[in-house]
């Protein structure tokens, strides 16, 4: 019956769940503080807007079930088919499909089941599964035509006629999916673990769904439901009610610690995320789900050199195949990716855009780096295009190539840039980003003691689950792009200034995506590539990349080099900090490469040289706190150690040392650092788990402890919210978020439910598509909540005085109201804090590193939705351990094509890989923000390297000066 | 993936017929049994086969069967139900525990026995598509390049490692492999299966083209026999071995009557060490007996540059599986 249910959805027209309201007689006024962009006249519009999603494929399915389907491409009588006899989610059906079709493309492009995802398309993710005769299998890694005499079931099959499953209620309670990406294979993972063992412990929920990844890092939570109960203590639940549930249904306590805050009515309460049912049956739409009708597929052909000379592209043999009906190269497609190379890797601002030099374009020439976009085809269906790739003949002149920052700047090296290799500045200088305070000469010169260290880290890539994707279609001049950005808004101008067209002519929709963790919220150049294509082909196009390209081709944290000079008194005092780096940007600037940290101390003189330089590898970018996971473990390992020389314990070390007023002159809106460690030193038993003897375990089995503390940005800014409300007592809160997994389309209508006094059953949320929702900052920074939550405030509080002027609406007529506050702090610096205490055990004869222990304490201010904060700073220490111990994106020197390619390589963490990360909020009120609320996102990534190497070197005895601490870095320091 | 035809064998004679129909007419041929791997290689091109001939609708092949002095268990049984079955846990722990060592359940799922040992290395050079040894090509990119995961053994001209965890513990076991080609059957000790790269550098095993692993023969375990499968992954789970060990002792008492040892990881075949099983055998394995069989399986050793770890690793693997084995009740 649910199968059914979806093919009509597939064969039928599917509209995307917007609520629909009339505009005839709507009750709106036009504010001065109405973003740009978005009036009545916009709201008329899209009342007609609708996403059209159909059927585009020969059908593939005996008569009954799609007869009538739009048939736009004539099955190739030169590919070979198979008949086969599958019940699928209960129904036996007859199939007729293509050899080469793999089970997941059968259900997701030609059954229309897309609740299967694709994640890496090599059995090495899980995103895929499903269960083919009862038992968890990979869909990607199976033929179709393999299924023939099997039973398969889907996501989509799970729910039952009367509601969700008991374990989609448990994943939706506990709030197993954040950006949803990974769940349908994690859910079918434990159903069939269910089936057999339907009271599982932890290790058998481990050991079931290991073979399903997360990259949010939410292991714990799907083990939650999976197990059904939390895995941490409840930790002060008596003394703070606001953490017993409330509002929400979740089992899951999350520990909270704060008499200060006042009690609201819906804020504060864990909440299940408001789409979760869509997230754990398969419903929710991502890009690589939508199908437009003759929709094509498109594959960009990439340079497999590290850097070379096109001499020439011979794209005819291509052009001619059947089949194929665009082909883009730098001959024809001169757009530059303004996004994609920034002087000075500032973000946001249009003008740096405009006069940086050093371009890069949708198709370069020279290419810089193996991934590089040579050039694109589309085609009727993706076997076309990929074979079409082959096809194109490019005669490349080889140049030298330089993969290592110091080596870069050597005076004989290779120029990858005429400018040369250092990276230019915001004035297209090649100048490092240089920060002084005091005089770090005569503080080094005056200290009584002075250490000296070197510190590297690795690429890390975002890895996120969903590989990068576009589909985009013209109506006449207007384009629609779909996309997983985190930034409806900056990368709809993105999209609309690389093209030469305005703003408003380019809509950009993002209703799910999978994951995000950085360079987001901007276009990306799949979007141009897939715009140009269309335009080309006079057809929607669909682009998608491999994993393999999403790792080469995208972007990920720039490797660093950290070389750092620490002047103290005898007891301990800084007196100095001298850091001199370097950071390895890939041949284009898209990012600062700025490493963070020093400003974490108090000290008087500090001085940083940060060089970014240009390399022959991928391109470095925005990941999960941009300069501070790689920061925080430079310096907070330089901290340690100096700490240890001087015999002190670094917990004391720390609360000597630390920040207390920020950049050593501005005092914080308010501070809770110390709080934040005591706290957690106390939970943690710091003082029963850290050697002062360092390595001083008996056995090869060795325990250590390892603490880290931050403060991190909560500024406050400008974005827009529109609330409306109808006859019927319903608010729709229009806000141009997507929700990249952070649950902010939850925490948009837990705080609108609070601000207009209502329940949250009242609020409804549009989000993710620039035709509905006003301008918004986009979930970067960690700032979504703070700044759109700020906007939705303001908009509730105008609202409610309509409503008292005017009194509710009636009949057809509706209030509307909007707002863009731009609120600001004078005077101060806003900020939340946080420490980290892990312990691990590190097997010394087998070089094996685990963590076995981690307190997580942070004050985010109020917390708005206390299960999904907690999630996020779980999921970013995940995320954390694999950059502390795995993760890095090798290359071969020999030819500078990399290596660890795809999530079996680059060792991205698994279940096994994470246990139970305890997190503590701390709640304080500073007055500002939402409520109080400060940053959550990025915060629990930063802590994690620094705190886990700490560990390590507390455990062996060895100081681990290089990330990530593998297995032969173990053994070679205590070899 | 490049365009092919499935075809469905009934039995093993029309899968080795099928196959050498396809190349007598010049088409390249794979066999399936569970397909995963053979799809990875497809998808990357490294692998491009016109005809696939899927093992998977043949009947019976997944079976333990008792007899001949031992139990021969089919080439088709999946890594899950091999790892979960009841006698070979019993009676051949090794092969159990190395089964359930591999991957993930989703692969264990589909993955066969025979797919296991056949697997195509997995160097990161091979599956990047370099046109390596294994790939057709002329040189080993790992020598001089990132080595950290390859051969400290019996390495050139090519250094990968063999991928396979349930090798080592059929050498140990002294299994028999039953190969089916278009002239017949053949059968040939397990440890002669595999072959180091100076004899075939750009193939792991002696199959023959159109020749498929049907299956193995396991003999009867010896009384007082007890083994253990011990792997070292690069992650908490799903990584191949970096070095394994498959330790297999009859034990008599406290004494060790008879012994295998056959590592994982560190070869580009099941690496097996006479040596230690000759130190171990009339022995009452001490802890000072299990450190000299830690250092005498490393004794020839010759990492490359950045493998260097695995000598301590293996020589702490290899003393602690021993003394562990030995005494366990």
């Amino acid at each position: 019956m649910k199968n059914r249910l979806s093919l009509r959805v597939y064969n039928g027209t599917f509209r995307y769940r917007f609520p629909h309201f009339a505009g005839d007689t709507m009750s709106t006024r036009r504010r001065s503080t109405d973003p740009p962009g978005l009036s009545r006249r916009d709201f008329l519009e899209t009342t007609a807007a609708t996403v059209v999603v159909a059927a585009a494929a020969a059908p593939a399915i005996d008569g009954q079930a799609l007869a009538g389907a739009p048939t736009l491409v004539q099955p190739d009588p030169a590919v070979p088919r198979s008949a086969i006899r599958v019940t699928l989610n209960g129904t036996a059906r007859r199939l007729d499909v293509e050899d080469r079709w793999t089970l997941a493309e059968l259900l997701r492009d030609h059954l229309g089941l897309t609740g299967t995802k694709i994640g890496c398309d090599r059995g090495e993710c899980g995103a895929c599964t499903v269960l083919m005769d009862g038992k968890p299998v990979y869909s990607c890694s199976q033929l179709a035509a393999w299924a023939d005499g099997c039973s398969i079931e889907t996501v989509e099959g799970v729910a039952k006629k009367d509601g969700l499953e008991a374990l989609q209620r448990a994943f939706v309670a506990h709030d197993g999916p954040q950006c949803g990406f990974c769940t349908s294979g994690q859910l079918m993972s434990a159903l069939a673990l269910h089936r057999v063992n339907a009271r599982p412990t932890v290790e058998d929920a481990r050991a079931a769904m290991v073979g399903n990844l997360c990259r949010c890092g939410n292991y714990n939570r799907y083990v939650e439901a999976t197990v059904g109960h939390s895995l941490s203590p409840s930790r002060d639940a008596a003394a703070n009610p606001r953490s017993l549930g409330g509002g929400g249904q979740s089992a899951s306590p999350v520990a909270t610690a704060s008499a200060a805050l006042s009690l609201l009515h819906t804020v504060g309460h864990p909440t299940p995320k408001i789409d979760g049912v869509e997230r754990v049956t398969g419903q929710a739409t991502y890009t690589g789900d939508v199908k437009l009708p003759g929709m094509l597929y498109a594959r960009v052909l990439r340079s497999p050199h590290a850097h070379a000379r096109i001499r020439s592209i011979d794209v005819s043999k291509a052009r001619a195949m059947p089949g194929v009906k665009a082909v883009l190269t730098r001959e024809n497609c001169e757009v530059v990716w303004g996004a994609g190379a920034i002087a000075g890797g500032q973000q946001y601002n249009d003008d740096i855009k405009r006069i940086t030099k050093q371009r890069r374009y949708a198709f370069n020439n020279p290419v810089r780096f193996v991934g590089d976009p040579v050039a694109a085809v589309a085609a009727v269906n993706r076997h076309v295009a990929e074979e079409a790739l082959l096809q194109i003949l490019v005669d490349y002149e080889v140049l030298p190539f330089v993969l290592e920052p110091e080596e870069a700047l050597a005076p004989n090296a290779v120029k990858i840039w005429p400018e040369g290799n250092l990276a230019l500045n915001v004035r297209n200088e090649a100048q490092p980003n240089v920060q002084t305070r005091g005089n770090v000469g005569n503080g080094l010169a005056a200290a009584e003691r002075t250490f000296e260290d070197r510190f590297t880290t690795a690429f890390e890539h975002n890895a996120q689950m969903e590989p990068r994707v576009a589909v985009a279609t013209w109506e006449g001049e207007k384009l629609t792009v779909y996309t997983p950005t985190g930034g409806i808004a900056n990368c709809r101008h993105d999209i609309a200034r690389d093209l030469g067209l305005p703003d408003d002519r380019v809509r950009v929709v993002c209703q799910y995506m999978g994951g995000n963790f950085g360079n987001k919220n901007q276009n990306q150049d799949a979007d141009l590539i897939a715009a140009m294509l269309a335009k080309e082909a006079g057809a929607p196009v669909k682009l998608e990349l491999s994993r393999k390209e999403d790792f080469i081709g995208m972007h990920g944290r720039w490797p660093t080099i950290q070389y750092y000079t620490v002047g103290t008194t005898s007891a301990g005092t800084l007196q100095a900090i001298q850091l001199r780096a370097y950071s390895g940007m890939g041949p284009y600037r898209k990012n600062t490469g700025n490493i963070g940290g020093i400003d974490l101390y108090q000290c008087p003189n500090i001085e940083t040289v940060v060089t970014p330089v240009y390399t022959n590898k991928t391109v470095s970018g925005n990941l999960r706190g941009p300069e501070y996971p790689q920061g925080f473990y430079g310096i907070q390992s330089m901290m340690d150690d100096v700490a240890s020389k001087l015999k002190m314990d670094p917990v004391e070390f720390i609360l000597k040392n630390m920040t207390r007023l920020a950049r050593n002159e501005v005092p914080y809106t308010n501070y809770t650092l110390e709080e934040c460690i005591r706290r957690g030193a106390e939970i943690f038993e710091w003082k029963k788990r850290w050697r002062q003897d360092p390595g001083s375990g008996r056995g090869p089995v060795k325990r250590g402890a390892g603490v880290s503390f931050m403060a991190f940005r909560s500024e406050l800014g400008r974005s827009s919210a529109v609330i409306r409300l109808d006859a019927s007592g319903q608010y729709t809160v229009f806000v141009g978020v997507t929700d990249v997994g952070g649950g902010a389309k939850t925490t948009m209508a837990l705080i609108a439910a609070e601000a207009l006094g209502v329940p949250l059953s009242q609020v409804t949320v549009v989000w993710g598509d620039t035709d509905r929702c006003p301008y918004s900052v986009g979930e970067s920074g960690s700032r979504t909540t703070i700044m759109t939550g700020d906007a939705v405030i303001e908009a509730a509080r105008d609202l409610r005085k309509q409503i008292a002027e005017k009194g509710p609406p009636k009949g057809a007529e509706m209030l509307v109201a909007s707002a863009t506050p731009t609120p600001r702090v004078e005077g101060k610096v806003r900020s939340a804090f946080g420490a980290h205490f892990v312990e691990v055990e590190v097997d010394v004869e087998l070089g094996r590193a685990r963590v076995v222990k981690y307190v997580a304490v942070h004050d985010s201010g109020r917390i708005i939705n206390p299960l999904a904060a907690a999630s996020q700073i779980k999921g970013g220490a995940a995320m954390g351990i694999g950059m502390a111990l795995h993760e890095d994106l090798r290359y071969d020197r020999q030819t500078g094509r990399p290596l660890t390619t795809g999530f079996y390589y680059d060792r991205i963490p698994t279940h096994r890989d994470v246990p139970d990360i305890e997190v503590v909020f701390i709640e304080s009120d500073d007055g500002l923000g939402p409520y109080g609320a400060k940053s959550v996102g990025e915060s629990g990534k930063a802590l994690s390297p620094a705190a886990i190497a700490n560990a390590v070197s507390n455990a062996i005895g060895r100081r681990m000066k290089d990330l990530p601490i593998t297995r032969d870095r173990i053994l070679g320091a205590l070899a | 993936m490049k365009t092919f035809t499935n075809v469905n064998a009934r039995d093993l004679r029309q899968a080795v017929a099928r196959s050498a129909d396809a190349r007598q007419s010049g088409q390249a041929a794979s066999f399936a049994g569970g397909g995963s791997d053979l799809l990875a290689l497809m998808k990357e091109r490294i692998v491009r086969p016109d005809v696939i001939v899927s093992l998977k609708p043949i009947k019976g092949l997944d079976q333990l069967t008792p007899g001949g002095g031992g139990i021969t268990i089919g080439g088709l049984i999946t890594l899950d139900a091999l790892s979960r079955d009841a006698r070979i846990h019993r009676q051949y722990a090794v092969l159990a525990e190395a089964a359930a060592s591999v991957a993930t359940p989703q692969i264990r799922n589909v993955g066969t026995l025979a797919g296991n040992l056949c697997q195509r290395p997995w160097c990161w050079y091979y599956r990047n598509g370099f046109p390596c040894l294994k790939a057709g090509g002329s040189q080993c990119f790992s020598v001089s390049g990132e080595n950290q995961f390859h051969a400290i053994f019996g390495g050139g001209p090519s250094y990968i490692v063999h991928p396979s965890d349930t090798a080592p513990a059929l050498v140990a076991l002294d299994a028999t492999f039953r190969i089916v080609g278009p002239s017949g059957e053949r059968e040939v000790p397990a440890a002669d299966f595999f072959v180091l790269p100076r004899q075939n550098a750009a193939a792991e095993n002696v199959l023959a083209n159109d020749e498929l692993l049907a299956s193995v023969h396991v003999p009867t375990a010896a009384g007082g026999m007890r083994s253990m499968y011990e792997k070292v992954l690069d992650r908490e789970a799903w990584t191949h071995a970096v070095v394994s060990a498959a330790v297999v002792l009859r034990m008599d008492g406290q004494t060790c009557r008879d012994a295998r040892v056959v590592l994982g990881g560190v070869a580009p075949i099941p690496w097996r060490l006479p040596e230690v099983e000759r130190l171990l055998t009339g022995q009452r394995i001490t802890e000072e007996v299990a450190a000299r069989a830690g250092e005498l399986a490393v004794a020839g050793a010759r990492p490359l540059a950045k493998n260097g770890y695995k000598v301590p690793l293996t020589n702490a693997l290899v003393r602690r599986t021993v003394l562990e084995l030995a005494r366990r009740a």
